[in-house]
């Protein structure tokens, strides 16, 4: 489309304008036009389109906003009839939808603290176990393979505050017999934080290696425990074992991180040849007692220091009553890589009549550091008793005299469970030939 | 010539038309620099009927361990941990418990056999899972990367910071506290 605006010759405008004018002007001219009606075609069509498919999708949401609620009150219905009443329906979130059912009665049972699902295996056992390779000096002993403890720890959570536990223990019985053993039978009730009572057979709370490391071997850094620390029948002269009641928690000390732990129970017994825990009877009117103290401070992670004081009465047969007292501090400090144990105590014996009291006193330090899987350790320990001391020779047919010496060693963890301990021991003894052994260990937990 | 009036003329016009609406350009001036990209950041999570709003970082920490059996209301303290693998794990285990996944294990086994810590953490094994659980158990705690928390689950204040407050320390992949 062309316009003849103006006649060239005649026209006032220069030609280089004129030129620019008619060639533009139609140009930008035939542009806006075709645009317009480009756009507007464009608009229309989808318009169209738009409003179709908006009215299409306000439909479907419209379907599936119904489905989600008749979804929602089919769940509310069938968590009535699953769980009862426990939750209001009105604040029922799908966010529950999909989480694996057994999570979900977990978590719902919080709202029901006493319901016992008896359908859900309560029962939990970890176990722990040990073999050795060992030899010593000692003339009439041989070098032996030993099967060593294979300890059932078991665990029952009965409900939202009670939880029973047991340390079922099948290990040397007399000769090359196997015996079982029932090492802690415990009910416990956790009320709080500062209060939880256990009934039952317990690790007596004298000091800290008879609390921090049971009968476990895998546990321990070194093959054994201090000769301090032996068990019962093991030739130990601790009342490592109590039946009564324990009472712990914590003692509200903001950063210093007090504990306590009170017993009350039949102490052990004190005929010679007899079982020293007293599970069923008590020997003697006298309940032995004890109080354990102890801090783990906020400050310095990883540290553990305290003391305990025992009590009891022991009424050998034929002789006069001897009032036991065992006092212990310790102060030990443990990392992921660096272990420190320091620990002493002194029992003693007073025959009630007499104006003399046996004190026999003792100490042992440990220390080892990890090195990857490899922890190198040392341990000193030492015990004196009197050579007339009234309770441990005539009684429990211990002869405890001096021993001291070091122990060296190293351990391997060879995977998670599983750990190889080598160790070197020598004990020198008072007016006897000093012992050197050798051990090789091996514990693991399954 | 004619032709190259039209073409230089028809750019100037597709220029024109492509230039975009006036006021759209993004305004970046005067908004506030954010420290912390949202999904970068360890939320930690209780349930809504919890009362606990704040927490201080050692508190946070001796739940975790299994130092605290009871919260305030005398609901069971559930501790809830997500599957090893997952890098809120790895921050939580740097962070809070300070140890190797190993040493934590080890910390909870021995716990439990000593009569220390009553209850191991619960293990889950997505953060969908996770915050689901902590919805429905009333004692539950657990942790979620902020950009993954919606409103079925509360987010606790941990010495006194939110997560998106510049001093609030749980971040993947950060130096932590």
């Amino acid at each position: 489309m062309r316009f003849h605006i103006l006649h060239a010759a005649t026209s006032p405008v220069p030609l280089p304008v004129r030129t620019i004018v008619q060639g533009v002007f139609p140009l930008v001219l035939g542009i806006l036009i075709n645009t317009t009606t480009i756009q507007g075609q464009q608009i229309d069509s989808g318009g169209n389109v738009d409003r179709r498919t908006i009215q299409a999708l306000l439909q479907r949401i419209e379907q599936l906003e119904t489905a989600e609620k008749q979804l929602q009150e089919r769940v509310t219905q069938l968590e009535k009839v699953q769980h009862g009443p426990t939750q209001d329906s009105a604040t029922q979130s799908p966010a529950h939808v999909g989480i694996p059912s057994e999570t979900v009665a977990e978590g719902q049972s919080e709202a029901a603290p006493e319901k016992v699902d008896a359908n859900r295996n309560l029962l939990n056992i970890r176990g722990f176990g040990d073999y050795s390779f060992h030899g010593e000096n000692l003339k009439g002993t041989a070098s032996s393979f030993s099967l060593g403890q294979i300890d059932l720890f078991i665990t029952s959570d009965i409900s939202d505050r009670f939880r029973f536990l047991t340390d079922l223990v099948f290990e040397k019985g007399r000769g090359n017999n196997y015996e079982e053993d029932l090492e802690r039978v415990l009910l416990e009730y956790r009320y709080s934080d500062y209060f939880k009572l256990a009934v039952g057979r317990y690790h007596t709370a004298i000091g800290y290696y008879n609390l921090a490391f049971r009968h476990s071997r895998w546990w321990q850094t070194a093959t054994g425990r201090p000769f301090l620390f032996l068990f019962e029948d093991e030739g130990g002269i601790l009342p490592a074992h109590n039946v009564g009641v324990s009472a712990s928690g914590e003692i509200p000390s903001g950063k210093v991180g007090l504990h306590y732990i009170a017993e009350v129970g039949n102490g052990r017994a004190s005929t010679p040849g007899v079982q020293p825990v007293q599970n069923f009877v008590d020997s003697n009117h006298h309940k032995s007692v004890d109080l354990n103290f102890f801090s783990r401070p906020d400050a310095i992670p990883g540290l553990q220091v305290g003391f305990s004081v025992y009590r009891d009465v022991l009424s050998p047969p034929l002789s006069p009553r001897v009032g036991e007292t065992i006092l212990d501090t310790y102060a030990t400090l443990t990392r992921s890589k660096l272990e420190w144990l320091n620990e002493g105590l002194v029992i003693r014996h007073a025959p009630q009549g007499l104006p003399r009291v046996f004190n026999t006193p003792g100490f042992y330090t440990q220390i080892s550091e990890r090195f990857g899987s490899f922890r190198p350790y040392f341990r000193y320990q030492y015990v004196n008793a009197p050579d007339n001391e009234p309770i441990f020779l005539p009684v429990y047919n211990i002869s405890v005299g001096l021993r001291h010496g070091p122990s060296v060693g190293v351990r391997y963890d060879a995977s998670e469970s599983v750990a190889f301990k080598l160790q070197y021991d020598h004990t020198d003894l008072r007016r006897q030939q000093s012992i050197n052994a050798l051990a090789f260990q091996l514990a693991f937990a399954f | 010539m004619r032709l190259l009036r039209a073409l230089l003329i028809w750019l100037a016009v597709v220029l024109l038309f492509d230039l975009p609406p006036h006021g759209s350009v993004e305004a970046t001036a005067g908004l506030p620099e954010r420290r912390n990209v949202p999904h970068e950041i360890l939320a930690i999570i209780v349930n809504r009927s919890n009362p606990v709003k704040n927490l201080t970082f050692e508190e946070l920490r001796k739940i975790f361990m299994g130092e605290r059996s009871r919260w305030p209301n005398g609901h069971r303290v559930i501790v809830t941990m997500m599957e090893p693998g997952h890098p809120e794990r790895e921050v939580m285990l740097r962070d809070v418990y300070r140890m190797t996944e190993k040493d934590y294990l080890d910390h909870f086994l021995k716990g439990t056999y000593t009569g220390d810590i009553p209850v191991s953490p619960k293990t889950l094994s997505s953060s969908d899972i996770l915050r689901k659980f902590v919805f429905n158990a009333p004692g539950a705690i657990g942790y979620l990367r902020a950009s993954d928390v919606d409103g079925s689950v509360k987010v606790v204040r941990i010495d006194g910071h939110l997560p998106d407050d510049l001093e609030y320390k749980l971040q993947i992949g950060g130096l932590g506290k």
